[in-house]
């Protein structure tokens, strides 16, 4: 009897739900709905937020922005047609891409559109605190070559004799830092923290403590507008001794299902024209994650002083 | 509760003859002589590679996926798009319905069915959600798990009906039940994209498989456990089967099934943060993003917001499943109010809080009988006019709720959540959480602890068991489960653990086992003494029960990041991680089997000169060791649930072989990787079922 009654409770609510819904009929825009998924890193958002802005004010679209973890996923997306573009992947971190994109060697389910401008160097990095200033505890730590000077710095429980090395958080990024602790003789465990959240989690905690840590980190990121970190330079990346070498720059880039430039030629226009630079970036990263302004005031803000820029941009015809 | 239950005690308790050493014994010759063969044997024998290159596990069921990718998309992609209809629809409508209607549509039954009590804690649940500024997410959640547990019951009590008709059914339905409980989400979620697309369909179809089970299994039980005589005298009277089944065996059944219902409930809200994976948005995607910049303080808040909803639907739906026939005792002449516990009922200040909020409470309830009354008058049918008059408070919410609906258009802060109520929590608890991160003292505490555990358990565990031959490790759990269980399951085990180490993940399957086994011992090292405690002492229990209810509902993606803050970024962490997240039935088990003791025990005990402590640890604890043992069952169950999660905070073993696979789209990996995690639930939940079985047969229960 009572889930009679449940029912029929229910059924009360139903009938006011849909009473309601019956006002809520979103207008439709001339040029079309675009899904889009927004990058979980600042620096991607904002290229992102800036592609749709342009796209929902000069070129009468609307976009669905979705919040997901990059990687797998978004190609995954992609790939099945429920997504339309994306931004600023990583190729060091977009670890699918041999599987999706030709350009790397993928059966071509998802397409490179044109690079971002956005270019990215990654190191190892220690506090300043360590190697600079009174109480330095490494004041000659510069370079891979005096690593082992202060691989006992380094210790941890888990580490055992060596140092530990805070490595790239997941395997699938292929940084080969344990490899490159091999080759380069170096006397340093791997730690890998398993997500990037995890990885600055103990960076920052570990720097508010004032210990010492040798960490896997890029630029540009937020990072570094929070905490004073120090390159410890690597043997300079060349493709043939590779992983004994620091890494090759990361040429980021945009990226569409191969289906977007049928269907909105236009969309895939702009995207090529697009063009942001690290030095222009960086402003806007420092402005949401440092003082804690909001991505739409920031990047409304830099739509409003740079018209010529991204004017330039708009596809011919429009 | 407590003073019904010593009748019920059987008298075997007091005939109790203290410990059983033979078991003991034994488990300590079979460590020794482990021990012989690790000073021998260590490192010496690798699972054979052989083996691991004739069973390319991985390589078929990535075949298999390209298959269904070229001969089933349409078909799922087809059922996607029936479910983005109701998904798409509900979401709006609870985007843009007035939160205040929301409100009372949620308050009134709550009031109705659960009384002031629930009542208030919906208020403020609800108004929570508003206040933190996550309206919208938490409608969102609220509409993808509306949908996801109506398609769960659906199925469910199908399901649950069908296999209740055929042992044949319900045996092969078993296992896979299983298997859907324990797989951790990350095998299926990302190739659930493809073929269910992003968003809503996706989460929905892997919130639908990880909570299914529940109400399939409580459906099926509740049907099978009718009793004969009333079946008997159905049939006597002619009834066919489906006649006895719609009519005599699912009304039986119906709390039950109710139950089954509710933990469905709380197991899809325990994936609403994994919905962000595939862009599901909601409450996760606060969590997330706030993750993601380690802002711990707004994932708290977004946590807090899943919490108070699973509290909200669990409580309200013992609540519609306990009040017989959902009409709540008259108002305005009822019993007085009590918000507070009764043995308050002298404090000055209990009166002052209780009195005024009771006189409203009680004008209220006569208001609303007077309305009752009125709308009764309008109605010509006798019947309909009962019904009514029964049900007094669904009628009056009806009312109230349509006429802020009419009256949302005027009165602007009926549609919106009112920014003048918006508080922010952040700001407190990243200022404690901060503080405590620097703070020497308590870093100190937290590095002994760290040290501690690795040191003394992790460690010298896993060097053990990884050093160990692959064949002698198989042979001892073979033992060790054809001891506790049965020898046929022990022989099931063998397999299972020979395949695990042939798909070549024998090494991380030690390592999963390792660490599940330390973080339970940690479990019950400090959950069996806070359980105690909670039983001994009351305001100890006060405090514990409601954190014990927050951290099962707690997602722990928002405890995971403080955890790495404060232990450091290792595998030991991932473990502590892992013992916060099921030490709770460890508490609440040892605390109810404590309690559940007959009163006389310590009026015996007593007499024969025993001190308080003695008699627990000597009388008490061993009589409640069932129980005990049931909250060691269900920490490991736990444990090995975890290991889904703890990757993210450089845990090691099978959960990160799923999600490294995860990172690298290769499913066929990662449902290796999940299988191992089953196949190991499995056992060590059979396992150490048959010791709680043991131990009570051992009590004579």
């Amino acid at each position: 009897m009572t889930l009679k009654k449940t029912i029929s409770t229910l059924a009360g609510v139903g009938v006011i739900a849909l009473g309601t819904s019956f006002s809520a009929v979103a207008p439709a825009s001339a040029g079309g709905l675009l899904k889009a998924p927004v990058a979980d890193w600042t620096g991607g958002a904002v290229v992102c937020e800036i592609i749709h802005k342009i796209l929902e004010s000069e070129m009468d679209y609307k976009v669905k922005r979705i919040t997901m973890p990059s990687g797998p996923a978004v190609n995954e997306g992609l790939r099945g047609g429920d997504l339309d573009f994306a931004c600023e992947t990583w190729p060091s971190y977009s670890t699918t891409k041999e599987k999706y994109v030709t350009e790397y060697g993928g059966d071509g389910s998802v397409e490179y559109i044109a690079p971002v401008g956005v270019v990215g160097v990654s190191f190892y990095y220690v506090p300043r605190y360590l190697v600079e200033g009174d109480g330095a505890k490494a004041p000659n730590l510069k370079t891979w070559e005096n690593m082992n000077e202060y691989s006992d710095l380094f210790k941890t429980l888990e580490s055992g004799d060596k140092g530990r090395l805070i490595g790239c958080p997941t395997a699938a990024w292929e940084c080969e830092d344990t490899k490159r602790m091999e080759l380069l003789g170096l006397n340093y465990a791997v730690t890998e923290l398993g997500s990037e959240a995890a990885h600055w989690a103990e960076i920052q905690a570990a720097y508010k403590r004032k210990e010492p840590f040798i960490a896997y980190a890029w630029e540009p990121h937020w990072i570094h507008a929070a905490l004073d970190l120090v390159r410890i330079d690597l043997p300079a990346h060349s493709d043939d001794k590779w992983p004994a070498t620091g890494w090759p720059e990361d040429i980021t880039y945009n990226y569409a299902s191969p289906k977007l430039k049928e269907e909105h030629p236009k969309v895939v226009e702009l995207i090529k024209n697009f063009n942001l630079t690290n030095e222009q970036q960086a402003p806007m990263i420092l402005a949401i994650d440092v003082d804690g302004k909001s991505m739409d005031e920031v990047v409304d803000a830099w739509l409003a002083e740079n018209e010529a820029t991204w004017k330039s941009w708009l596809p011919s015809g429009s | 509760m407590a003073a019904g239950t010593s009748s019920l005690i059987p008298r075997s308790y007091f005939s109790y003859r203290g410990h059983d050493y033979t078991v003991l014994a034994l488990s300590l010759i079979g460590f020794a002589f482990s021990l012989l063969v690790y000073r021998i044997a260590a490192n010496t024998v690798q699972f054979p590679q052989f083996v691991i290159d004739a069973f390319p596990f991985a390589d078929w069921v990535n075949d298999a996926q390209k298959w269904m990718e070229l001969n089933i998309k349409h078909i799922t992609r087809a059922v996607s798009n029936g479910l983005k209809i109701p998904l798409e629809w509900l979401e709006e409508t609870l985007w843009e319905m007035p939160w205040l209607v929301v409100l009372s549509v949620l308050l009134v039954p709550s009031l109705a069915y659960g009384g002031l009590r629930l009542g208030l804690g919906t208020l403020i649940g609800v108004l929570f959600w508003g206040m933190v500024d996550m309206w919208y997410s938490a409608m969102s959640t609220l509409s993808l798990m509306t949908v996801s547990v109506f398609i769960s019951v659906v199925l469910g009590v199908g399901l649950g009906v069908l296999s209740s008709q055929s042992d044949r059914f319900e045996s092969i339905l078993r296992p896979i039940l299983d298997t859907m409980q324990t797989m951790p989400a990350f095998v299926y979620l990302i190739p659930a994209i493809f073929f269910f697309g992003i968003g809503g369909p996706a989460a929905a179809m892997a919130i639908v498989i990880y909570a299914l089970p529940p109400v399939v299994r409580l459906t099926n039980l509740g049907i099978r456990q009718v009793p004969a005589t009333t079946v008997e005298a159905a049939q006597s009277y002619g009834s066919t089967r489906l006649q006895m089944l719609a009519k005599v065996k699912i009304p039986l059944a119906m709390p039950s099934i109710m139950l089954g219902i509710n933990q469905t409930i709380m197991m899809a809200l325990g994936l609403a943060v994994l919905a962000v994976f595939i862009g599901a948005g909601g409450l996760g995607e606060e969590v997330w993003k706030a993750l993601r910049t380690l802002k711990v303080g707004w994932a708290f808040e977004g946590g807090i917001c899943i919490v108070f909803m699973a509290i909200i639907f669990d409580r309200l739906s013992y609540a519609i499943t306990g009040s017989a026939e959902g009409k709540v005792a008259h108002h305005g002449d009822g019993p007085q109010f009590h918000l507070l516990p009764q043995n308050w009922d002298e404090n000055l200040l209990a009166i002052a809080i209780e009195k005024p909020i009771g006189f409203v409470w009680n004008s209220l309830g006569k208001a609303g009988m007077a309305i009752t009354h009125l709308v009764a008058m309008i109605v010509p049918n006798n019947e309909a006019k009962l019904k009514i008059l029964q049900r007094p408070f669904l009628v009056v919410g009806t009312i109230i709720t349509v006429l802020i609906w009419l009256m949302a258009d005027q009165v602007s802060w009926f549609n919106t959540f009112p920014r003048a109520l918006e508080v922010s929590f952040r700001e407190p608890i990243d200022v404690a959480i901060d503080w405590l991160t620097v703070n020497p003292t308590f870093i100190a505490i937290t590095k002994f602890i760290r040290a501690t555990i690795f040191l003394y358990l992790l460690e010298p565990l896993d060097l053990f068991l990884a050093g160990l031959p692959w064949w002698y490790v198989i042979a001892a759990i073979g033992l060790v489960v054809w001891a506790s269980v049965s020898w046929k399951f022990a022989l099931v085990t063998a397999l299972f653990f020979f395949l695990v180490g042939a798909a070549g993940l024998w090494e991380i399957l030690l390592f999963t086992l390792a660490g599940t086994t330390v973080s339970v011992i940690v479990c019950m090292l400090v959950g069996v003494p806070m359980g105690v405690a909670a039983a001994y002492f009351k305001p100890v229990d006060a405090i514990m029960r409601p954190i014990l209810d927050a951290m099962q509902t707690l997602p722990a993606f928002v405890y995971l990041i403080p955890a790495l803050f404060f232990f450091g970024g290792n595998k030991t962490t991932a473990v502590i991680a892992t013992v916060i997240y099921s030490i709770p039935p460890v508490i609440r088990l040892t605390t109810l089997g404590l309690k559940q003791l007959p009163v006389e025990i310590d009026e015996v005990a007593g007499s024969f000169g025993s001190s308080t402590l003695q008699t627990l640890v000597k009388v008490k604890l061993p009589m409640a060791s069932p129980s005990i043992m049931l909250g060691l069952n269900q920490s490991v169950v736990m444990a090995l649930a975890m290991q889904a999660i703890t990757p993210l905070v450089a845990g090691l073993g099978l959960g990160k072989e799923v999600y490294d696979a995860m990172n690298i789209a290769n499913m066929g990996k990662g449902l290796a990787a999940g299988i191992g995690i089953v196949l190991l639930t499995i056992v060590l939940d059979r396992l150490t079922q048959g010791w709680t079985h043991n131990q009570r047969k051992a009590l004579g229960l």
